[in-house]
Order: C-alpha cells, then sequence, then structure tokens
C-alpha cells in the first residue's frame, strides 16, 4: 500500500482524481475490512410511543406480543459535511525534493474528496485561499460535485501571502452548516493568531482539523556554509549561519510546532503534521476516524 | 637588492584580474530561496565574516602565485658579501708545484699557510685543493674533512715543469661552471713573473671567483743557472765535437762561475767564467770525449745559491763510428768528389767518410752499407747496378743524383726514373746565366742554406717535374733541385754538376751547408736531439709503427707507461728533468736529457700593480705569510659585494603557492556543489 501512497510515486500521475482514487482504493483496500462497516443504519434502542411521535417509527411487531408501543430509534443515519481550506500562498511551492508542499496538499484534498464524496456519501466543499478567499466551491453531493473540487484544486496555484485574520469571516460566512472543516496549510503565523482565527469555526459545531504541511528540509534544514535566503512571500533576504539553521531554527521550527499543537488540542481541535516524504495514509485515517466519531 | 629584468614587473598588473574576479563573484553570488523567514534570524556578522575568511585566503594564495611569477622573471637578486655567502661558498686552494718552488723553502712555506688557512676555514664549509704547475692537478674533490684537505696539501711534491697562472685560471672557469656557489681562491706561489700567461687576460678569473693571494716570499734573490748547452747529439770524433754553456745569473752582481763538463758522472773538464751582473757568458768546451754509445751529460756550474736545481744543465751524447757515403762518378770526374768530399770533411761533425767509385764498377757493391749514395753525373749505371739502386731506394735508402752534362744525354734520370728533355745552357758572359729565383724553405738543406741568389748557373738538365716535389727553380723555372718519393726511400736530383764547371756552387759558402744539411736528411741523423724541455713531448711511433711497443724509463727508473700505453700511445709527456732511456717503435734506443724551462730561474716577481689588477683589490688583495695564518679571510674579500639571484627560492614559493590554491580551490567548489 505504501507504494501507492508515496507522494512522489503520486507526483507521476496526470489528473487528481487518478492520483485520488489510486490514494483511497489502495488504503481502504489495506484496510482488509468492508469499505460499508460502520456506517449502515444500525439498530440503537426502543422507547416508548408518546403522543406526537412518528407512527412510522412504531415496531408493530412488537406492539402485537405485548400490546404496548415502542418507537425503534437508530445510530447516525446523517451524512457529513466536509469543507477543506486550502492554503495557496508562495510558500507552499517550497520543495526540497520533487512534491511541493502545494501539490502534496492537492494530493491530500483530492484524496479526501473522493474518499467523502464516492465512499461517503458525505457533502464535501472547498475553499482556496492565501490573505484573502480566491476560490470557493459549495459543499455539495450533487452529481459531478467530485470533479468540481478537483477542478477547483487544479486552479489553485500558489501565490501572495497566508494572512488568516483576512479571509476568517468569509469562512463564518460559509460555514453555516456543521460539518468537518480540514484546513490544509504551513501555517507560517504566530500559533495564537491561528487558533484564535480558526477557533470560532469550532464554536458552530464543526469538528476542525489543522494539517500541517510542511517540506522535511523545513523541519531539519542542512547547510554547510552561510548562505542568503529569500522569503518566497515576502521577497525578505536574510545571510544566515550554518550553525543558527542547524541548531537555533530547529529549536525555534519544534517549538512552533508543539505550540500549534498545543493550541490546537487545547481549542478543541486536531492537529497533524504532514511531511511531504511521507505517505497519505495517516490523513485518511484520521478522516474516516473523525467521521466515525460523528455519527 | 635589485631586479635582473625590472621590465617584467609591468606583469604585476596581472594581480588585478583575481581581485576583479573575487570582488565580481561576491556580488553575484545565488541567494537560496525558503518558504518563510519567521523562524529565520539575521545572524551575518559571524556568517559573512567566516566566508570572507576562506575568501580571502584563497585571493591572497591567488596573488601570491602572480607575484611569484612575475618575480621570478623579474629575476630579483641581492648583493651578498663574501662573509654573508660563507655557508655557501667554496674554498678552493692552489699551491704552486713549479720549479722555481723548488728555491728555499717556498713550497714547504706553501703547504704550511695552506695548512694553516684550510685549519681556520669553517668547519661546515667545503673546500678543494689544487696543486699547479704547467697543468693544474685536482688534489681533491670539494669535501669538508679536514684530514682529507691537509694530507693533500701535505702530499704535494715539487715539480720540473713551468708555473703557469693562466692554466690555473682557465682550471678555475672550468670549476666555476659548474659549481654553482661563490669560489674563493686562495693561490700559494711564489708569485714568478715570468709565470704569467702572454695575455694578461688569460689570468682573469670568473665572474663568481674571489682571489687571495698568498705570496711565500717579497723580494725576489739572485740566481745563478745554466741557462742553455749546445752539445751535438752524435759525436764521430771526440776532437771535434764542441760543447757551449751559457751560463746567466738573474739578479746577481758580477761574479766568476766555476763551469764543469761532466761526463757519466765524471768531471771532465772545468773552465772559469766572469759573468757579468744581472748578465749571461758564454762557456765553450773544445772536446767531447764520451766513450761510444751513449753518455749522460751535464754542464754544472758552483752557484752556491738557494736554487741547485738549475745548476746543471743535462743532455745526452751518442757516441758512433763515422758513416759511410758511396760516391759514383765519372772515372774522369774527379772534381766532384774533390768538392763534395771537402764540403762533408769541413762541417763540425765530421760524420761521413766518402768512398769513391765509378759508375762502371758499381756491379757488385752493397749499397744497404752505406748511409746514402751519391750519384755524380755518370752516363750510364750497370743494368744490374741500377736494379739494386732502385730496391735500395726502395726499402728506404736514399739517393743523391747529381745531373750535369754527361747525366743529360740519358732519356731517364736513373734510379728516379724522371724523364729527361736535354740541357739548357746559358751564357757565362754578361747576366746571361741563370740564377735561383724560388726555392722551398721547408727542405732544411735548402732553407738554412740561403744566399742562393748569388750562384750562378751555366749549365742545367731539363728533368720532367712529374711525380717529384720540386724544392728550387732557376730563373726560367727549370727545376734545378727535386725530391722524389719512391717506395719508403727518397731521391734528391740536383739538375747540375758538382763539378764547378756548370754552376759556381762549390765556390760559394753556401755549398758546405747544403751538402752538410743535405747528407744529414739522407742519413736521417737530424732526427735525433740530445736534449730536451720538461713538458715537452717525444714521439714514440709514427703512423706506420701501430701496435709495437715501446718503453720509456724515467729518471727516477720507473716505466711510466703502462702496458697498453706502451703499445697504443703515439707521443709521451716528459714530466720530470734528468735522463729518460727510450726504446722507441723503429727499434732505435735512445737517451734524452731532459731539463726544467729556464724561465723558470728567473725568480723575478709580479710587480704590485700587477697583483693588484688581477685580485681586483687596492692592495692587491695579497697578504703576507703571518696574516694569512692568522685570518685567512681579509676584510676586503668579506666586504666584497657580489649579485646573488634568487629567483630559484621564488619559483619554489610560485610551486608551494600553486599547490596551496589547488587544494583550496578544489574544496571551495566541492562545498559550492554540495550546497547546490
Amino acid at each position: 500500500m505504501q507504494r501507492f501512497l508515496d507522494p512522489a510515486v503520486l507526483n507521476a500521475i496526470s489528473g487528481l482524481d487518478l492520483v485520488a482514487k489510486t490514494v483511497v482504493d489502495g488504503f481502504v483496500a489495506g484496510l482488509h475490512r468492508s469499505p460499508d462497516f460502520g456506517f449502515s443504519q444500525e439498530f440503537a434502542e426502543y422507547r416508548a410511543y408518546s403522543p406526537g411521535d412518528d407512527l412510522r417509527h412504531v415496531d408493530w411487531n412488537v406492539f402485537a406480543r405485548t400490546e404496548r408501543a415502542y418507537l425503534k430509534r437508530y445510530r447516525g443515519e446523517t451524512n457529513s459535511l466536509l469543507t477543506v481550506l486550502l492554503d495557496a500562498s508562495n510558500s507552499m511551492k517550497y520543495s526540497s525534493h520533487s512534491v511541493n508542499k502545494m501539490d502534496y496538499a492537492r494530493f491530500t484534498a483530492a484524496s479526501l474528496f473522493y474518499l467523502a464524496i464516492q465512499n461517503q456519501r458525505d457533502a464535501a466543499g472547498l475553499i482556496v485561499f492565501d490573505d484573502e478567499v480566491r476560490n470557493y466551491i459549495r459543499p455539495s453531493t450533487r452529481q459531478g460535485q467530485l470533479q468540481r473540487l478537483l477542478a477547483g484544486l487544479e486552479l489553485a496555484e500558489p501565490r501572495a501571502r497566508t494572512d488568516f485574520g483576512k479571509p476568517l469571516h468569509h469562512f463564518q460566512e460559509f460555514l453555516r452548516r456543521r460539518g468537518l472543516v480540514v484546513i490544509l496549510s504551513d501555517f507560517y503565523e504566530k500559533p495564537e493568531t491561528i487558533i484564535r482565527t480558526i477557533e470560532p469555526l469550532r464554536f458552530h459545531g464543526n469538528e476542525v482539523v489543522l494539517f500541517h504541511i510542511l517540506d522535511p528540509k523545513e523541519i531539519q534544514p542542512r547547510m554547510n556554509e552561510a548562505v542568503v535566503l529569500v522569503d518566497m512571500e515576502t521577497s525578505a533576504r536574510m545571510e544566515v549561519t550554518p550553525d543558527y539553521i542547524n541548531k537555533d531554527y530547529r529549536e525555534k521550527i519544534d517549538a512552533h510546532i508543539a505550540a500549534l499543537r498545543d493550541g490546537a488540542k487545547g481549542a478543541g481541535m486536531d492537529y497533524h503534521l504532514l511531511v511531504t516524504d511521507q505517505p497519505l495514509d495517516g490523513v485518511l485515517s484520521e478522516y474516516l476516524t473523525i467521521r466515525q466519531g460523528r455519527d | 637588492m635589485g631586479l635582473l629584468a625590472p621590465w617584467f614587473l609591468a606583469g604585476a598588473l596581472a594581480v588585478g584580474v583575481p581581485l576583479y574576479l573575487h570582488l565580481l563573484r561576491r556580488q553575484t553570488s545565488t541567494p537560496q530561496s525558503f518558504s518563510s523567514l519567521m523562524f529565520v534570524e539575521p545572524r551575518t556578522q559571524s556568517s559573512i565574516h567566516h566566508r570572507r575568511l576562506r575568501y580571502l585566503l584563497l585571493l591572497a594564495l591567488r596573488l601570491l602565485v602572480l607575484v611569484a611569477l612575475v618575480l621570478a622573471f623579474a629575476n630579483p637578486y641581492i648583493n651578498r658579501t663574501a662573509a654573508s655567502a660563507s655557508g655557501e661558498r667554496l674554498l678552493v686552494v692552489a699551491v704552486d708545484r713549479s720549479f722555481s718552488m723548488r728555491a728555499g723553502t717556498r713550497l714547504d712555506d706553501a703547504k704550511r699557510q695552506a695548512v694553516a688557512l684550510l685549519a681556520s676555514r669553517n668547519p661546515s664549509e667545503r673546500a678543494q685543493v689544487l696543486a699547479f704547475g704547467s697543468q693544474v692537478q685536482v688534489m681533491t674533490q670539494p669535501v669538508i674533512d679536514p684530514a682529507t684537505l691537509t694530507s693533500a696539501v701535505e702530499s704535494i711534491q715539487p715539480g720540473d715543469a713551468r708555473g703557469s697562472y693562466g692554466a690555473l685560471a682557465a682550471a678555475l672557469r672550468s670549476i666555476a661552471q659548474t659549481v654553482q656557489t661563490p669560489i674563493e681562491l686562495h693561490i700559494f706561489s711564489d708569485m714568478q713573473k715570468t709565470n704569467m700567461p702572454p695575455s694578461f687576460s688569460e689570468m682573469a678569473m670568473p665572474a663568481n671567483v674571489s682571489l687571495v693571494l698568498h705570496p711565500v716570499v717579497k723580494d725576489a734573490v739572485p740566481n745563478w743557472t745554466v741557462e742553455s748547452v749546445n752539445a751535438p747529439a752524435q759525436v764521430w770524433d771526440p776532437k771535434k765535437a764542441r760543447v757551449q754553456a751559457v751560463v746567466a745569473g738573474f739578479g746577481t752582481a758580477a761574479a766568476t762561475r766555476n763551469v764543469s763538463l761532466v761526463i757519466n758522472g765524471k768531471t771532465a773538464s772545468s773552465k772559469q767564467v766572469n759573468v757579468p751582473a744581472g748578465g749571461r757568458a758564454t762557456v765553450e768546451f773544445d772536446s767531447l770525449d764520451v766513450p761510444y754509445g751513449f753518455s749522460r751529460c751535464a754542464v754544472k756550474i758552483d752557484s752556491a745559491d738557494a736554487m741547485p736545481a738549475d745548476d746543471q744543465y743535462m743532455f745526452s751524447v751518442e757516441r758512433s763510428d763515422p758513416l759511410r757515403v758511396l760516391f759514383v762518378r765519372e772515372p774522369t770526374d774527379s772534381r766532384s768528389q774533390l768538392y763534395f768530399g771537402s764540403a762533408l770533411g769541413s762541417s763540425a761533425q765530421s760524420a761521413f767518410v766518402i768512398e769513391s767509385v765509378p759508375g762502371a764498377q758499381l756491379q757488385g757493391t752493397d749499397p744497404t752499407k752505406y748511409a746514402f749514395v751519391v750519384i755524380s753525373d755518370v752516363a750510364s749505371l750497370p743494368e744490374g747496378a741500377q736494379n739494386v739502386l732502385t730496391r735500395y731506394v726502395r726499402a728506404g735508402g736514399n739517393v743523391l743524383i747529381a745531373a750535369g752534362t754527361t747525366m743529360a744525354r740519358l732519356q731517364d734520370v736513373p734510379v728516379s726514373g724522371s724523364k729527361i728533355s736535354g740541357g739548357k745552357y746559358y751564357s757565362r758572359d754578361g747576366a746571361g746565366f741563370a740564377t735561383v729565383s724560388d726555392t722551398d724553405t721547408s727542405f732544411a738543406a735548402v732553407g738554412k742554406a740561403d744566399q742562393w741568389g748569388g750562384v750562378k748557373f751555366y749549365y742545367a738538365v731539363s728533368i720532367d717535374p712529374t711525380g717529384s716535389r720540386v724544392i728550387a727553380r732557376l730563373t726560367d723555372q727549370t727545376p734545378l733541385i727535386l725530391e722524389k718519393q719512391i717506395g719508403e726511400g727518397r731521391v734528391v736530383v740536383f739538375a747540375s754538376g758538382f763539378d764547378n764547371l756548370t754552376n759556381d756552387l762549390p765556390l760559394h759558402p753556401l755549398f758546405v751547408p747544403f751538402i752538410e744539411q743535405t747528407a744529414q736528411y739522407l742519413s736521417g741523423l737530424q732526427e735525433r736531439e740530445g736534449t730536451r724541455l720538461v713538458d715537452s713531448y717525444l714521439q714514440l711511433r709514427s703512423a706506420k709503427e701501430q701496435a709495437v711497443s715501446v718503453e720509456v724509463i724515467d729518471p727516477q727508473g720507473k716505466r711510466p707507461l703502462s702496458i697498453n700505453q706502451a703499445t697504443t700511445a703515439t707521443s709521451f709527456q716528459l714530466t720530470d728533468a734528468g735522463f729518460y732511456e727510450l726504446k722507441l717503435a723503429n727499434g732505435r734506443q735512445d737517451v734524452v736529457g731532459v731539463n726544467a724551462d729556464r724561465r723558470e730561474s728567473d725568480l723575478t716577481l709580479m710587480p704590485d700593480d700587477v697583483l693588484a689588477l688581477w685580485s681586483g683589490k687596492p692592495n692587491g688583495g695579497v697578504e703576507t705569510a703571518g696574516a694569512a695564518a692568522a685570518d685567512p679571510s681579509p676584510d676586503d674579500a668579506a666586504r666584497e659585494k657580489k649579485p646573488y639571484s634568487f629567483a630559484w627560492y621564488v619559483l619554489v614559493v610560485l610551486l608551494a603557492a600553486a599547490l596551496a590554491e589547488s587544494v583550496l580551490a578544489s574544496r571551495y567548489l566541492n562545498t559550492q556543489r554540495e550546497d547546490s
């Protein structure tokens, strides 16, 4: 399974639909379970009839044996709503190998969409943002929704810089229904700012998952001599030494990741670090776990 | 310090190239994109410092390579004193072992001073010992071992050769070409004036040789010598032999000297001679009563001076019976024999005895018993006798033919075979006679007997000169004297007579030396010399006498020639004074008296100005004997500055810098490749 979920392998596949199908089918097959597990209608309990209840839910077989009216109740019949917030800032173009962060985010989003629409019959939508909302595809289960979402992903080219504050009110406008909100970003912002910006989404009853996408060289960069670094979003230049990069920078990025994880957990959000040289199965597992918890 | 080729400094402008490239490279360094500088702090101070350190080192190495290259071409030098270069100089000690060093204790003094100089030198300094006379003898190679050097000096023995400062200078020029370091040459000599070469430039030393002179004597001393001896090498009649000796005094006062003639170790005669101050006097001994065979003779004087080695002059004399000459004539011709015999008999040596025989009676006479044969204007010779004479000549015999009016009737000259085309009569009246116009003076009999122009010729036989060497011609170009080589022998033809009828030659004074020299030439007497000078070469064999062993015994009784040399050497250099015994390739035995060149007896010193010019120092660069022992390195020599090029060291620096630059640049490039 790993081979089919390897980002480097996926990068060689043209078309996000095929990428998503490859990932999801490979992931599901690797589970050795039925794809329908846990999501069919299941009996939950009997409740005594009370006036006003819908007579269609009365279990008449029980009434015939006991002459008492009981209502038969089932578990989780509701459909989920998946909304993916994709960061399309310039920093997402960074790559130290064949797959940059934006591609990895596209693969991830496409796989989630495929899994949600094709397998779970969930509604799925997409918001592409940088310092403002650049594209919005309303969540839906209509025919052709998956193709629209994939097309939206294809068009999401990185540009500008990340700003969580500015498009926040747009998120709240778009996310009026409860559902699952997945944010794919490298989160180059202060952790408290990120949490403060995203936390209101949680108040609407949404499940919020932060997928922190980073390149391995962003986590553990290696330098043998001093170089001039250029910020991909601001074009600022800065000359750094190997000593700083190999020691201080790592400490800072680790502290940033830890702060973001702790902040997300404190705010009732899930946080996952995705490194672009790792397979995508972790993402899908996380989605299914959350999906199951909501039923 | 200076530069031998300063124009190459213009190449220093090339240092701008690496400067420009390094500055340009700094400006065009490629920055790396990074997703965010959120966690990066601008610690640029240490970064730039670190990079510039490495950068500047590479730049400095590249600049050093260029500067060293330019300097190497400019050929820098520094003026170094002899003292500063003492660690690298070569000390050369040259000791004079010429004949004049035998006077007094000159050689011992020279060796003692040389040993003192070697003892006081820097122990790590290389030194070389030379001994010189007419040639330079290398006693040691450049070494630092004091024992080797001292023993080399002690082993120098006095020689009999004439000293030559020119040969020493030539040897130093050769050494200076092979030794790159400066050379300090110390000459221990009596500074004899006669040892100077004809041209002063031959004494000039190379530029890297500093000369220090150590005269072993301060003033010239008077010296007596037997300068020369004129004595016959061969004696046939002791009563007619005479010995003349020249006694010379150099720097001497007028005195009377006792001169002795010593034969085989015994004094045969003594005479007193008055020699003027600083002049010469001749002594003559009227007889040389030597026994048959070789005798070792000498003329000695009682000089009582400091140089007894030149008080005798040695020569050898060979006594033998007179040589017989066969004189063939017409029975009616008595005049020719009279004149020819009188001429031979009046010579100083009286080496020849004439036996006359008519031409018709020549049959049965063996010509090999005679030194040579004279055929004087015979009408004919018996057929057998002519054949015998021809074989005699082909085997190495020599014949003198006088062709007068009688022989003009023949078709050919007897034995010679040259064609006769008749006789030519010249008028006896007025100026109608013929005279000699051209002579070949290389022929000794003609060269020594000059004044041929006064001889009148009234008749001459016209002989075809084809195949002959014409030695003299008459005014009408008629060959008068011809020489023809037949086999191993020679035939000399005189195209007139000895009878005083066809010419007046017999009445002229030159007739006697002409006949005497011709007789010596044809008999081979002229080849022997009883005395020679040291360093002269002795002919051991001719070109035709190969693979025949010769034998040489020197005055010490040793055989200086190896077996191989005895069979191959064509000449031998006489290096010692005394008597040499020889056995030549032609079978002859000989004894030669060898004497030192008497110019060595003139102990006059070189003038001070010449010494100053030679050594290149104002005071003449001359050290006293005491000063030499106390301080062998004079201050003048130490202060003398000479250019010393260190371009080679610059090249070494250039090579090292180039290697370091290559290593550093390759590391730098590898780092950049890894980063990219």
